[in-house]
């Protein structure tokens, strides 16, 4: 493209679309993210139904401070992310607020029932909340699977309200293997092929 | 009566770059030649000529100790770019008609 000759209209129009279709046709998500939090959600969620199973404590809730953990390796890697990225764009952008949202909403729910209600109600909303920021991702990137996931969490919040009982840990064991850890695995499958 | 096609964006490279950033928030240097298949001295030339009639903000910090220049497009840029694209579908209206 080193030319500055006079083009055509159609020649400056396919250039243009040429363009657009080379910036938005970027994948940018190599799924790391689904398949941290899926795993760790799921190792919770499992690790607790099964200690609740074999241990009368009340202390199986521990296992959930591995989120911390998770946490912690999210910042790490985000910002090594932020380093080596050569180009922002507006999905990119809309899906980290989704995701930005959906921690601080996830924040409040635990909080607001901790103080006044019960973990099973919580359960129900946290599963109802997965829905929301899965779904939206996978409109704005395009990636069906993501949608799949985010209405299979909205089913299973429903479903959740006829179990109230430990078993509700089973119901987000599912809901994270089908909505992000699924997803996880394919997006990535999808953006090595893209960088070949 | 026909509009004049602004000839700063009638380039193939200057346009190439312009229609990179209106689909995007901002790009590296390198992204931006990855994608339009140019040399980095060419390139820095029509960089710079979109920055002096303001229609994109080129940013220059380092990076690990490389230096970085990032660009974004501005409003007037954008004003530009769809007065252009408005001249360029008046053009093709005529040719349909011939």
């Amino acid at each position: 493209m080193e030319k500055e000759e006079n083009f055509s209209a159609q020649h400056s129009l396919q250039l243009i679309e040429n363009m657009i279709n080379k910036a938005q046709n970027r994948m940018s998500d190599n799924g790391t993210l689904y398949l941290l939090w899926g795993w760790v959600v799921l190792i919770c969620s499992s690790g607790q139904y099964l200690l609740m199973q074999f241990f009368a404590s009340s202390k199986t809730g521990y296992i959930w401070l591995l989120t911390i953990i998770a946490g912690l390796v999210q910042i790490i890697y985000l910002s090594k992310q932020k380093k080596g990225a050569v180009v922002k764009t507006y999905t990119d952008e809309i899906i980290n607020y989704i995701w930005v949202s959906f921690g601080i909403c996830m924040g409040i729910a635990t909080f607001i029932m901790t103080n006044l209600g019960s973990w099973v109600v919580l359960y129900s909303f946290v599963l109802l909340f997965y829905g929301v920021p899965t779904f939206l991702s996978g409109i704005a990137m395009r990636f069906k699977p993501l949608v799949i996931g985010g209405i299979i969490c909205w089913c299973l919040s429903i479903i959740s309200t006829f179990i109230q009982q430990k078993e509700i840990l089973l119901l987000l064991s599912i809901a994270v293997l089908s909505a992000w850890i699924i997803p996880g695995y394919l997006l990535r499958k999808k953006f090595k092929s893209a960088h070949i | 009566m026909f509009k004049e096609l602004d000839p700063i964006l009638h380039s193939q490279l200057r346009l190439a770059v312009m229609s990179l950033l209106i689909s995007v928030k901002e790009a590296e240097f390198t992204f931006i030649r990855e994608k339009t298949n140019s040399t980095a001295g060419n390139l820095s030339v029509q960089v710079q000529k979109l920055k002096d009639v303001g229609y994109i903000d080129v940013a220059k910090q380092f990076k690990d100790n490389y230096p970085q220049t990032t660009c974004k497009i501005t409003a007037a840029g954008i004003a530009a770019f769809d007065a252009y694209v408005q001249a360029l579908q008046q053009y093709l209206s005529v040719d349909g008609v011939r």
